[in-house]
């Protein structure tokens, strides 16, 4: 009874934060100039450019999906289970790119790779025309992709690595070789996680602009943003945003086809270490890749946005002006993550375990949700909590809860779900025999045995959080602006040294908790 | 000697796994490692396979020696041994038949030959019918049958097996003991058999080893250490507790 | 059903300890007023924390970015219009004014620092009021013969040596839209057909642009007089030339900043002497001294030497509710031209 009634109230507060907001702005989007009208969807279906625009989207989404697995898998794979040396170090300094908003990281590599860029200056005009050609283009775009999305792969994989089972590895051994092992059985075994993973960058790079719109990529999202920003027209806006929509649902259906057998429960009850591959004469090979690979993606970018905002002085007023930015963004995130990994675990928990019939239903709301763009929620929040009774909601930092909710629940739920397929159900059932609440087998056998996932669940959250822009742009109460805000805020205009020193002290605190709770784990064991 | 274990030493931090073993174990032998949980016998099982290398002492597999003092010399899957798990450990993405062709593959045995081998220990398992059916679908006794079918397909020269029946009910227990056993025989496989249960070392041996401590404390046949339990549970039945306080099973 | 109390009574207070957090009192009027500002923050801030200083009244800000980066404050208002939260808008130009005005966002308010504003900068209702204003010019790289008129865009001279910020967006689309009130549809659509067979190149922003001619890569490009003024100050080589300025020609556009009162905002009274105190001269003389470099609209404002007076410039003769019609109007055709 409690369990039911628990999980209905979930799905009902993800309904009512993140569905409802969007079923009003999708109502309107049928109404032109007051009437009841398809002429939204008309003109967009019609429209050759559009088409053709969708198709670039596309393109850059499987591309970049694509990329970001194959790499993403290798790294994650190195990272988890070999002896690399400066592992931590690795690992931390390639969820750089992720914590930075993909403008900026677009911007640092305009200033080193542009017609005028630090690379020109090093090595000649000649040189600079032809990166900046190179960079103004699709291959400079899914470059760019590739690198701010990447850790997500790595990320996902090292954390479902972790959680194979060493006898089926062992088991393996016995025949083959590390390599064959990895490639045959470690690596298949954590196939829902990596899909996951790639799902994740598909969803984010279809709907991406920002960085599309300064590399001059010309991709479909910007319609929508278009319809926003300079028409303010927001029913043609949100009419442009459902295809997105509808693609991810395609894709959700397709991977519902191809998962619908494999979630495996690889973790045996006792909590063994993961076995670690020793690289032995390998060593140096693969220190030196990872190493070229972490200096493209994730040094020269961070390197130019230090040369850029190298003098105390810049970042004295960066903090002078961003101080409260800052601290606001912490609370927000961490209490944004909370939330997430609250609602993460109950749907993941109705998703893993069916605990519901139509299960699906709330996965599939929270992954649309996750896709769609993030200014037709903002706009659909603005529409149903902006009023005298809920005032008290929209004019608070409730508000921007309400859009971290709606707009990222997906990737907590996922996760959870993901970690409660490893814990046998016998756990809970045993529990339950023994005479436990619902609630007493969820926190004294779930949660125990869930706990990489949930701090895994939290430390993502936390930086989608960190480092929203769109949500927060629109909704933020007056004066309690977030560090992403503020930097795009000051953009104009701004020196641009100052803007830098923000994007610094930006990656500075969102490393410090990672780099907090990475030593909680590690003591919690 | 298919097998020679020579002053073997392991520890853990603080614990002493295996405390200066040595033994010798010929070509056809069902030797079975009789101790409580928790006392060495596994973390022996697992040094012969090469997932662990022993402190000091060498193991040397067929006048190989794979492994001395802290050393690995020939890495597990040059060893050609077969190992059946505790939990079985079948790899749960793959069919029965993957299952059993994986091994092979490795070994770059040609794809008739693979075909026939895994059909032939299919056969004697009687689970030919199952060979494309995901583990998860099978009962815990058609598992271990496939785990031992698995062991056994790639022709190994030891076979290890730790603890493979404990989690079983006594009538397969013991259907798959015997079963074990006809196996044994058939192919003349050198058997390393790890268990806490002194029926199924007395119904399985040819040669008992017991284990306490992290050493050996007796070896004979199942007569003679019957009696040296017998006279053990009299009178020093606590120097049984080993790291986990688990006792022996002596009296059913 | 215990545990479900206790989940539920957790909530309310979350909810309570969130609501307290609250901006939108109910008391009358507070201590307090919420500004919209379209207006670079960089340059807007300071006049806004002068304002606090002056009058204790606390102002609580929201910024905006480029519009090319995100959506921002007007989405904002316009969203918000059931509900207003603002009590100010603070606008870069007056079409957006204009258009508050058109969905009944805003309401008229006649500030008494309005009265030395020119009445063409004014709405004659009292929707908005223009103050510190930009000028359309041309920023150009140190050429022997430099252009002078924005038909020079349309000039084989030219060809392929010029850029111009993508009129989707920003002061650009109120420059197009002005054109088309003035010569109609037809001339000016040839003007921006013209212009693209002339090879010019789409910018996404009046400062890129700058960057462009300052970087040699472009001959000329039309911006805002900030920008312009802005690159020179920073030691670029490039001239700033207000075009059209000869007899019987077009005459430069004009941008002022607009103070809009927004409709039903919780502070009316605070908002009100917000605008008064941005439509103050010594806010101009501020606006004009610093980087934004913005002409006062007050007669005998203290400006610095290279900010030119309103007084000096021949103005493009237009009608802002007008060009914002215009606007509307041709955005479907603007869309098309920017090749989307």
């Amino acid at each position: 009874m409690a369990k039911k009634c628990t999980l209905l109230l979930i799905i009902l507060l993800l309904a009512v934060i993140g569905l409802a907001p969007v079923v009003s702005m999708f109502i309107k989007s049928f109404f032109v100039d007051g009437e009841l009208s398809f002429k939204n969807y008309q003109i967009l279906f019609q429209s050759k450019r559009q088409w053709s625009l969708l198709s670039h989207s596309l393109g850059l989404a499987c591309a970049t999906t694509f990329i970001t697995v194959l790499l993403g898998l290798a790294l994650g794979t190195v990272f988890a289970k070999t002896d690399l040396p400066f592992k931590k170090l690795f690992i931390v300094l390639f969820v750089i790119p992720l914590v930075i908003p993909s403008y900026i990281l677009a911007v640092a590599w305009f200033y080193f790779l542009g017609r005028d860029g630090i690379l020109a200056g090093l090595l000649g005009a000649k040189i600079g025309a032809i990166t900046s050609r190179f960079l103004f283009s699709f291959a400079g775009t899914l470059f760019v992709m590739v690198s701010t999305l990447l850790p997500i792969v790595i990320i996902l994989t090292i954390t479902y690595l972790r959680m194979v089972n060493p006898r089926l590895e062992e088991a393996g051994k016995l025949y083959a070789g590390w390599p064959v092992v990895l490639r045959k059985i470690s690596i298949p075994i954590v196939m829902p996680g990596v899909f996951l993973a790639g799902l994740i960058v598909f969803i984010l790079t279809l709907g991406e602009f920002g960085v599309p719109l300064s590399l001059r990529f010309e991709v479909f999202p910007i319609e929508s943003f278009i319809q926003f920003s300079a028409f303010y027209n927001f029913n043609a806006a949100t009419a442009s945003a459902i295809p997105l929509g509808l693609i991810t649902c395609i894709v959700l259906i397709v991977e519902r086809i191809f998962l619908r057998k494999k979630t495996f429960q690889f973790r045996t009850v006792e909590q063994e270490p993961t076995i670690i591959v020793p690289l032995g004469k390998m060593k140096p090979f693969f220190f030196v890749a990872v190493s070229v690979l972490a200096f493209i993606f994730v040094t020269i970018p961070i390197a130019v946005l230090l040369i850029k905002s190298f003098s105390l002085s810049s970042y004295g007023e960066a903090l002078a002006r961003g101080r409260d930015a800052i601290f606001r963004s912490l609370i927000y995130a961490s209490i944004g993550a909370t939330c997430l990994v609250v609602l993460g675990f109950f749907l993941g928990y109705v998703l893993e375990r069916k605990a519901l019939r139509f299960s699906f239903v709330a996965d599939s709301l929270a992954i649309f949700l996750f896709a769609l763009p993030s200014t037709v929620i903002g706009i659909g929040l603005i529409s149903l909590w902006n009023t005298r009774a809920t005032n008290f909601i929209y004019a608070s930092m409730a508000i921007i809860l309400f859009g971290y909710i709606a707009q990222y629940t997906a990737l907590s739920e996922r996760i959870m779900a993901a970690t409660f397929s490893q814990i046998p159900r016998s756990m809970e059932e045993a529990a339950q025999i023994a005479g436990a609440g619902w609630f007493r087998r969820l926190f004294s056998v779930l949660v125990p045995q869930a706990k990489y996932g949930i701090v895994a669940a939290w430390l993502v959250g936390f930086i989608f959080c960190l480092k929203d822009l769109g949500i927060t742009m629109i909704v933020y109460p007056p004066a309690h602006n977030t560090l992403p805000v503020h930097i795009f805020t000051l953009m104009a205009n701004s020196p641009e040294q100052v803007i830098a020193a923000l994007c610094v002290i930006m990656v500075v605190i969102t490393c410090l908790p990672l780099g907090v709770l990475t030593m909680v784990t590690k003591y919690m064991g | 000697m298919i097998l020679k274990i020579d002053n073997l030493y392991k520890s853990y931090d603080t614990i002493t796994a295996i405390n200066g073993i040595s033994l010798n174990i010929e070509k056809g032998e069902r030797v079975v490692i009789l101790g409580p949980s928790g006392c060495g016998k596994t973390t022996l099982l697992r040094i012969i396979a090469g997932f662990i290398q022993p402190d000091k002492g060498v193991v040397t597999v067929d006048t190989v020696t794979v492994a001395a003092n802290g050393k690995c010399l020939v890495e597990s899957e040059n060893r050609n041994i077969g190992m059946v798990f505790q939990d079985l450990a079948l790899w749960p993405h793959m069919s029965v038949y993957r299952n059993l062709e994986f091994g092979l593959k490795a070994r770059k045995i040609p794809k008739k030959e693979r075909a026939g081998r895994i059909d032939q220990i299919l056969a004697k398992m009687q689970m030919k019918q199952y060979e494309n059916s995901s583990p998860s679908d099978l009962s815990g006794g058609q598992q271990q049958r496939v785990a031992l079918a698995r062991a056994l397909v790639s022709q190994p020269k030891i076979l290890l097996m730790d603890e493979p029946l404990s989690n079983l009910d006594l009538d397969l227990n013991l259907l798959l003991r015997k079963e074990i056993l006809r196996l044994q025989q058939d192919l003349n496989i050198t058997m390393l058999y790890v268990t806490h249960d002194r029926d199924e070392a007395f119904s399985l041996a040819t040669r008992i080893i017991v284990m306490s401590h992290g050493k050996i404390q007796k070896v004979g046949n199942a007569q003679e250490v019957s009696q040296y339990l017998s006279g053990l549970s009299r009178t020093h039945k606590t120097d049984w507790k080993c790291a986990d306080d688990s006792d022996i099973i002596v009296d059913r | 059903m215990k545990k479900a109390l206790i989940i539920a009574l957790i909530t309310v207070s979350v909810i309570s300890f969130l609501g307290s957090s609250c901006r939108r009192d109910v008391s009358p009027e507070t201590k307090e007023v919420v500004a919209y500002v379209s207006e670079d923050q960089v340059f807007s801030e300071p006049v806004l924390k002068d304002f606090e200083r002056e009058t204790g009244i606390k102002v609580k800000a929201v910024y905006d970015t480029e519009e090319t980066k995100s959506t921002g404050a007007m989405n904002r208002l316009i969203a918000e219009k059931n509900n207003p939260q603002a009590d100010i808008y603070w606008a870069n130009e007056p079409i957006r004014a204009v258009v508050l005005k058109q969905k009944g966002i805003s309401t008229p308010y006649f500030s008494p620092n309005a009265e030395g504003i020119p009445s063409v900068f004014k709405d004659f209702e009292g929707y908005w009021t223009g103050f510190s204003a930009r000028a359309r010019v041309l920023v150009v790289s140190n050429e022997a013969k430099p252009p002078r008129s924005i038909l020079d865009y349309t000039n084989e001279v030219w060809r392929n040596r010029s850029v111009i910020a993508n009129p989707l967006f920003g002061t650009t689309t109120s420059w197009v839209a002005a054109l088309f009130t003035i010569w109609g549809d037809d001339k000016a659509k040839e003007f921006m057909e013209k212009m693209k067979n002339n090879g010019v190149k789409i910018s996404t922003s009046n400062g890129e642009s700058t960057i462009l001619v300052a970087n040699k890569e472009f001959a000329f490009s039309l911006v805002d007089s900030d920008d312009a003024t802005n690159a020179i100050r920073d030691g670029k080589p490039v001239r700033q030339i207000y075009p059209d300025q000869e007899e019987g020609q077009l005459g430069c556009l004009i941008l002022p900043n607009a103070a809009v009162l927004i409709k039903g905002g919780p502070n009316p009274e605070n908002g009100k002497k917000l605008i008064d105190y941005l439509l103050s001269a010594e806010t101009e003389r501020k606006l004009a001294f610093a980087d934004c470099a913005q002409i006062p609209l007050h007669k005998g404002v203290d400006t610095p030497v290279d900010v030119k007076k309103i007084e000096d410039i021949k103005t493009m003769d237009i009608d802002y509710e007008t060009v914002a019609k215009k606007l509307q109007g041709i955005q479907g055709y603007l869309k098309e031209w920017s090749g989307y």
